[in-house]
């Protein structure tokens, strides 16, 4: 797709992903490249469809995949260090086979998945890549079967880079929601770390809460962020949690709520921020 | 450390500085975080009694401090936390005019409470009384509800003291639980409480409530209703009327709740994982909260005003 389609690019979650999809990724730490790789590695495994995962030279740095029959790990670059010589004819070949295989009868679809970062750090790397995500648009489109997910390191890349790659991608791929009913949605944040709530939160979903702030507890050692930008009520209950959560969270460094309504902030404000320790209000 | 809470019934500015003044200095002598809370009017000759002593001493207008006796509980608390190590000294004076009956009387249980809020503080308070101008009704409440008396240059025991949970018992024989016949009605009986919020928050808009008013009721009827389906026993409900100005909720269930006290959610938790955190947060955030726990079950009320 051309330069108009950018206009157009929509942000989707990893399962709501269709076949023709030609996806991008600009993660921040492993920790984001690893939920949603893995969450659109596993997608397409457990619907026995074949996944292809495209890297750099040997030694492979693929973020842990399973060992599957299905999937694949081709590894593009050719010698060298930090993934080798960067040839655009084998990406166009790897991707051309992959498309093909998903024509055959044997298979639902294939998802091809690339960390890309290796290639924009050759020389030329930037241009050559644009050109081949051009193709790669071109073959995946069309698709009925064949799904692709580029992805690159922010840290690895400039800011002028990122917009170049995104502007050739028709969607920015996001995590799915950890949680997601008609009052409630939990999705998992990377920069800051942490979750974003929106809707309303009451007892009747404080499992969740507790289930997703368990998840990204659990990488230790950093604040967690709660962006409530979007959620429209929290009840004391919930604020109970998340002191409970943070006073636990001994050497974790403390919750902080960011981008609370005015109304929100203002219950907080009420109850007392030295009601709850361990919690601090962000920007 | 006990808590001395002494009122201070005194006739005229000259018999206020005599004793005001000394107890500040006091404390300032004594390496305590001095603190007066007094009418704006009466700040200026204050500080001319107190001379170059009066930068210590943190002054704050009572106008600001006593607008609501949970909300200024809070604010004491959040004081002597902040303080500690040090030990608060305090010049007290509360607001008395400008209250409705029932208002003056939740004003002098505050007095009361302070009692039970820092018994462990090892504060020193002193709430002066101007017996020429205040009402007797107050002088009386003023009686019963510090343990101690300033007189003169000494602090005597107070014999008419009566214990918290005895004058809370009191002001609660006064209140009525009446309530009308064509009061709006929500059953509870999911814990998915946001049909609930819509039913208060959308009557609370229509009442002319402000957003944040509204939002602290929708707030305190949430946790109420969350409790009763928590600890209470089925049926459990919530009604609605206006009286006034007034937006009256209440959610009742049919629990008996045996060793509920005068005293419920009125100590503030030292935080939101101590018992009672709920309950007292409930009485911050609406104007009145009142509780009855009767043979007929269990009975929250909440009161905002437009």
């Amino acid at each position: 797709m051309g330069s108009m389609e950018s206009l157009w690019t929509v942000r989707r979650p990893v399962r709501e992903l269709r076949p023709g999809d030609h996806a991008w990724l600009a993660y921040t730490g492993r920790e984001e490249q690893h939920h949603v790789t893995g969450a659109f590695v596993r997608a397409g495994l457990d619907a026995g469809e074949r996944v292809v995962y495209l890297s750099g030279a040997a030694p492979v740095t693929a973020p842990r995949l399973p060992a599957h029959e299905r999937l694949s790990v081709v590894a593009l670059g050719r010698g060298g260090r930090r993934g080798g010589h960067f040839d655009p004819a084998a990406l166009m070949r790897a991707v051309a086979e992959a498309v093909a295989d998903a024509g055959d009868e044997d298979h639902r679809g294939v998802r091809i998945a690339a960390d890309m970062t290796w290639a924009v750090r050759r020389p030329g790397g930037l241009e050559l890549l644009l050109d081949c995500e051009r193709r790669i648009d071109i073959a995946i489109g069309p698709s009925t079967r064949a799904i692709a997910l580029c992805q690159f390191d922010r840290a690895r890349c400039t800011a002028a880079e990122l917009e170049a790659l995104g502007g050739s991608h028709g969607v920015e791929v996001v995590p799915d929601p950890e949680f997601e009913d008609s009052v409630l949605r939990i999705v998992r944040t990377f920069r800051p770390p942490g979750l974003a709530l929106a809707g309303e939160l009451d007892a009747s979903r404080h499992a969740v809460l507790l289930e997703a702030l368990t998840t990204v507890a659990a990488g230790a050692g950093r604040e967690v962020h709660l962006d409530l930008s979007r959620l429209r009520f929290i009840d004391l209950g919930a604020l109970n949690i998340l002191a409970d959560t943070a006073a636990h969270a001994s050497g974790r460094g403390a919750l902080v709520l960011d981008r609370m309504s005015p109304q929100l902030r203002t219950v907080v404000e009420t109850v007392g921020w030295h009601m709850l320790p361990g919690l601090r209000l962000g920007p | 450390m006990t808590l001395e809470h002494r009122a201070f019934i005194y006739d005229g500015a000259d018999d206020f500085v005599s004793v005001a003044v000394p107890f500040l200095t006091a404390g300032l002598e004594a390496g305590e975080a001095v603190v007066a809370v007094l009418r704006r009017a009466g700040h200026g000759p204050l500080r001319e009694a107190l001379g170059e002593h009066a930068e210590a001493i943190a002054f704050h207008a009572s106008e600001d401090f006593y607008q609501h006796p949970v909300r200024t509980l809070k604010i004491y608390q959040e004081l002597v936390q902040a303080e500690r190590p040090r030990r608060v000294r305090a010049l007290a004076e509360p607001v008395w005019d400008g209250w409705s009956a029932r208002e003056t009387l939740e004003w002098a249980r505050y007095e009361s409470l302070i009692n039970v809020a820092f018994a462990g503080s090892g504060a020193k308070a002193l709430c002066p009384y101007d017996r020429t101008a205040l009402p007797p009704e107050i002088i009386r409440h003023a009686r019963e509800t510090h343990p101690l008396l300033a007189s003169g240059a000494f602090t005597v025991r107070n014999p008419e003291y009566v214990k918290p949970a005895d004058f809370g018992a009191r002001c609660d024989r006064t209140r009525r639980f009446d309530r009308p016949r064509d009061a709006a009605y929500l059953p509870i009986d999911s814990a998915d409480l946001r049909g609930l919020r819509a039913f208060v928050g959308d009557r609370a808009a229509a009442h002319g409530l402000a957003r944040q008013a509204a939002q602290n009721l929708v707030t305190a009827a949430n946790e109420a209703a969350a409790n009763a389906l928590r600890h209470g026993a089925p049926p459990a409900g919530l009604w609605l009327w206006t009286e006034g100005p007034d937006l009256v909720c209440e959610v009742g269930d049919h629990g008996s709740w045996p060793d509920a006290t005068p005293l419920v959610g009125f100590d503030p938790p030292e935080s939101a994982l101590q018992r009672g955190f709920g309950l007292w947060t409930v009485r911050l955030l609406v104007d009145l909260m009142e509780l009855r726990a009767g043979w007929d079950g269990t009975f929250v009320r909440m009161r905002q005003r437009r």
